[in-house]
């Protein structure tokens, strides 16, 4: 079980009766095979950054749910059938927090750190410095 | 020429020290980039729709992949452009 966020567009010259008739469509999918919906988003039409199909806007929505794999796979493969939906984009949501190894945008959030360890950071942070910038250099020649 | 233009620059820069940048993301302590929200991502994208490369923004490597994958996400359901001219 894994949590997944579906996105699609459909075409603007559709009527109103007709989006929603695809959405609840889509929707019986979801509950069909046995997956839990978390959240439902419309943002109605909106203009797109560029044409697709020679439309100027569409029809977002987005699904997030819960469920198996065979999921996302039978929606896409509706998606891909009808011609009203002009894209879709499905992504995965990872469970497991992204937990980061090491902080280093946050300036030193623990003081009692031992020296030897702030050595080492320090180190790190210079040598990932992408440009060093001409300060420190010029410093360092001061020196 | 180029040697005078660079004495010249480190001239400037000791009297204008240039800002130390930040992560934006890792001071609010953000852990996800959502491809949603437009306003954040159109804040990481040159006018010309370019992807602003980290030297600039001072984005932390972290979510500077996060960042870019959002972005591209994004282009994909023309919510930003690929190429603006």
């Amino acid at each position: 079980m894994s949590q997944y966020e579906t996105a699609f567009l459909i075409s603007p010259n559709l009527e109103e009766e007709e989006t929603s008739k695809i959405i609840s469509q889509m929707l019986n999918i979801v509950s069909k095979k046995k997956g839990k919906m978390i959240k439902e988003d419309r943002w109605g039409k909106r203009k797109l950054a560029y044409p697709i199909n020679k439309f100027e806007e569409a029809f977002y929505v987005f699904f997030h749910y819960e469920g198996e794999p065979d999921i996302p796979f039978e929606l896409e493969r509706h998606f891909r059938q009808s011609e009203a939906i002009l894209r879709f984009l499905t992504v995965r949501k990872e469970k497991k927090e992204n937990v980061r190894k090491k902080k280093k945008g946050i300036p030193e959030p623990e003081k009692t750190a031992a020296l030897k360890e702030e050595e080492i950071i320090k180190t790190e942070e210079a040598g990932q410095e992408d440009i060093p910038s001409p300060e420190t250099k010029e410093e360092e020649k001061e020196k | 020429m180029i040697r005078e233009q660079r004495s010249n620059r480190g001239a400037f820069r000791k009297y204008f020290p240039p800002r130390k940048k930040f992560c934006r993301f890792c001071q609010k302590n953000i852990k996800e980039v959502d491809y949603k929200n437009v306003d954040i991502l159109k804040k990481y994208v040159l006018e010309r729709g370019k992807i602003s490369p980290r030297r600039i923004t001072g984005t932390c490597a972290f979510h500077q992949r996060r960042l870019a994958t959002a972005i591209k996400r994004a282009r994909l359901l023309a919510l930003l452009p690929y190429v603006e001219d």
